[in-house]
C-alpha cells in the first residue's frame, strides 16, 4: 500500500512543483485512521476488532475477543459429570446438541460404556437436525448483514420447522441438554418418523429457492466472490476448520475422517469448493444443508423401531484414572473434548477446543490488503460464534 | 409580586413560572400523546451480551414477529435508540461497554434485563468472571425470567414495559 502511495506521491510532487507550489507529504500516522468495530455494531456480535484503514484499504487487524468469556472450563471442575452438561451446551446454544454430543463421548470413553444402538441413532438425528438450525441462524444473521432483508426472513422462519422437532424430542427450545453419558434423556415420541421426514422433504424444496434468491444473486455474487482468498496452504498453516477449511479445497470433515456413533454406516458426500474466496465459505455450509438432508433420511431409514435408548448409570457416575480425547463435526467444525479424570466423580480438567477460535484466526490475515466494504462479507462468512470462542 | 414577575430583570422568573402553569394545564393531554408515541416507537440497541441474543434474533423471525407490538428490529443507530434488551451474561470485561452504550443513548431510556444471568448471574453465578445481575450497572425496567427466555416470554416483557410507559409521567 505505501509503495502505491509513494509513486503517486512521487507524481503529484512533480506536477506541483512544475507549476512551482509547495507540497507537504503527510506522515504515517496522520494518513491511517483507527476504526473500532464491536461490541456495539450490527453485525459484529459479541467481538471487537480494531482495524486500521489506509484509504478504503485495510492494513491493520486486531481480533479482541473475550466479551463472553464465562470460565466454562474451570466451572466444569467443581460440577460432576451430569451436572456438567447444562452450562456446557451454553456456549453455542442453537447448536447445544453437537456440544453434548463430543462431551458425553469423552465421557464415555472414560467411563467405559456404550451407548445402545437406538440411542445411537436417536442421537445422530438430533445433532444433524441441530446442526441444520445452527447454519440457518448463521445464514440468516449473512444475509442481514449484507443487506439481504428477505435472506433474514426465510431462514429464520425455516429454522423453525427444526426447533419444533427437537422439541419434540427434548422438550426444550433451543437448549436441550439431550445428550447425556450413556445415550439420549428420553425416547422419540410417537409419530416422530413421519413428521421429521415430512419437514425434511419440504425443506429441501426451499434449498433449491435460497440458492435463486440468494446465491445466485449477482449483488451478492459481486460482493463475495474474489474476496478474501485463503489459500489451501494457509487454510492449513493457520488451523482453520469445518465449513472454511472445506471451502479451500480440502476434503476434510470429523464424520468421514474419524467417524463416531454410527456415521460409518451412513453413506454420504464431503462437499468442498476450490475457489478459496468469501463465496466458497458462504456456500459450503448451504451444500452441508442439502447433505445432512440426505444424513437425515438414512438415519431415520436404518433406526431400529424399538430398544433401549439409554443405559442406565450409577447416581454420581466416577471412572478409572485417565484422559479421554473425542470430537465431532459440529456447524463450525471440529469439536472436541479433553477430560482428564483422577478416579473422583467430578473431572479433574476440562478443555474445549472449538471450531470458531480457529478460524478467527484468519481473520487478520484475510482482512490484510482487503477493503473495507469487503468487511462484512469476508468476517461472517468464517463461520464464527463469538460466544463459543469465549467459551 | 406581579409587578416584580413584570420586570425585565426577572424574565427568567416569569418565563419558569409560566412554564410551570402550562405544564400542569398540559400535563394530562400532552403527557398522553407523548407517551402513547413512545410506546410504539420502541427501538432496542443491538448490543449483544451473550447467548440469549439466538433467543432475541428469533423473537423477530416471521413466527413471533416482534414488530406486531411495535418493537422493531435490532439495526438502528445507537442515538436514535431507547431501549436496551441486556441478553443474558454480563462479564467484567462486558459491564464497562454496557455502561458506556447506556450513557450514549438520548432520555428517555429503558432496560429490559433478558435471561436469568443479567438477573441474578443464573447459571454462571461461581463464575469469577460474571457479574451476579446487571443491577449495579444500568437500571432495569423489566425483568424477563428464563435461560433463554422464549420469545413469547420477551414479547410478554416488553408488553409490560409498554404498560409502564403508558403510566410514567413525562420528565
Amino acid at each position: 500500500m505505501s509503495k502505491e502511495y509513494d509513486r503517486e506521491f512521487e507524481t503529484k510532487f512533480q506536477e506541483t512543483t512544475r507549476l512551482g507550489l509547495e507540497v507537504v507529504k503527510e506522515s504515517e500516522e496522520d494518513r491511517l485512521m483507527t476504526l473500532s468495530v464491536g461490541p456495539q455494531h450490527p453485525g459484529s456480535g459479541h467481538f471487537r476488532f480494531t482495524i486500521k484503514v489506509d484509504g478504503d484499504y485495510i492494513v491493520y487487524c486486531d481480533p479482541d475477543p473475550g466479551y463472553v468469556h464465562r470460565g466454562e472450563e474451570k466451572m466444569s471442575e467443581y460440577r460432576n459429570f451430569i451436572q456438567n452438561i447444562p452450562h456446557l451446551e451454553r456456549p453455542v446454544i442453537h447448536d447445544s446438541t453437537n456440544i453434548t454430543y463430543s462431551y458425553s463421548l469423552a465421557v464415555e470413553e472414560l467411563l467405559g460404556i456404550e451407548v445402545p444402538r437406538r440411542g445411537q441413532f436417536i442421537r445422530a438425528i438430533a445433532s444433524e437436525l441441530n446442526r441444520q438450525v445452527y447454519t440457518l441462524y448463521w445464514l440468516a444473521i449473512y444475509g442481514i448483514f449484507l443487506g439481504h432483508s428477505t435472506m433474514f426472513m426465510w431462514p429464520a422462519g425455516d429454522r423453525e420447522l427444526f426447533i419444533d422437532l427437537l422439541t419434540a424430542l427434548s422438550g426444550a427450545r433451543v437448549t436441550h441438554a439431550y445428550n447425556i453419558p450413556g445415550g439420549v434423556r428420553n425416547d422419540a415420541p410417537n409419530g416422530f418418523k413421519e413428521k421429521c421426514l415430512q419437514y425434511v422433504k419440504y425443506f429441501e424444496k426451499r434449498l433449491v429457492e435460497y440458492e435463486d434468491i440468494f446465491y445466485n444473486n449477482p449483488l451478492f455474487r459481486q460482493r463475495t466472490e474474489n474476496v478474501g482468498i485463503l489459500t489451501k496452504e494457509d487454510a492449513i498453516n493457520l488451523g482453520v476448520t469445518g465449513s472454511v477449511l472445506r471451502a479451500s479445497g480440502i476434503p476434510y470433515d470429523i464424520r468421514k475422517v474419524e467417524p463416531y456413533d454410527v456415521y460409518d454406516e451412513i453413506d454420504f458426500k464431503v462437499q468442498y469448493m476450490k475457489t478459496c474466496d468469501s463465496f466458497a465459505r458462504a456456500y459450503v455450509p448451504f451444500l452441508d444443508m442439502r447433505e445432512s438432508c440426505n444424513i437425515i433420511k438414512q438415519l431415520l431409514d436404518k433406526m431400529p423401531d424399538s430398544g433401549e435408548v439409554r443405559l442406565k448409570l450409577q447416581s454420581n457416575p466416577k471412572g478409572q484414572p485417565g484422559e479421554s480425547y473425542k470430537r465431532v463435526e459440529s456447524g463450525r467444525g471440529a469439536l472436541g473434548y479433553y477430560i482428564v479424570s483422577d478416579g473422583s466423580p467430578k473431572p479433574y480438567r476440562v478443555k474445549i477446543s472449538v471450531g470458531s477460535f480457529r478460524n478467527i484466526l484468519a481473520l487478520p490475515h484475510l482482512l490484510i490488503g482487503s477493503k473495507l466494504g469487503d468487511m462484512p462479507s469476508i468476517y461472517w462468512a468464517l463461520n464464527y460464534w463469538p460466544v463459543e470462542a469465549d467459551r | 409580586m406581579l409587578k416584580e414577575l413584570v420586570n425585565p430583570s426577572n424574565f427568567n422568573l416569569l418565563v419558569s413560572k409560566v412554564s410551570d402553569v402550562l405544564v400542569r394545564a398540559l400535563d394530562q393531554p400532552l403527557g398522553y400523546a407523548i407517551n402513547w408515541g413512545r410506546v410504539w416507537s420502541l427501538w432496542p440497541v443491538h448490543l449483544e451480551t451473550a447467548c440469549c441474543s439466538v433467543e432475541f434474533g428469533a423473537t423477530s423471525s416471521p413466527r413471533y414477529d416482534c414488530e406486531r407490538f411495535g418493537i422493531i428490529e435490532a439495526f438502528g443507530s445507537l442515538r436514535q435508540c431507547d431501549l436496551i434488551v441486556v441478553q443474558g451474561t454480563v462479564t467484567r470485561k462486558m459491564a464497562p461497554r454496557l455502561r458506556m452504550v447506556y450513557d450514549q443513548m438520548g432520555d428517555p431510556k429503558y432496560v429490559i434485563a433478558m435471561g436469568a444471568c443479567s438477573i441474578t448471574g443464573g447459571l454462571y453465578i461461581d463464575s469469577y468472571n460474571v457479574l451476579p445481575g446487571i443491577d449495579g450497572v444500568v437500571p432495569v425496567d423489566v425483568y424477563v425470567p428464563g435461560c433463554p427466555p422464549r420469545p413469547e416470554t420477551l414479547i410478554q416483557g416488553c408488553m409490560l414495559l409498554q404498560e409502564k410507559i403508558k403510566r410514567s409521567k413525562i420528565k
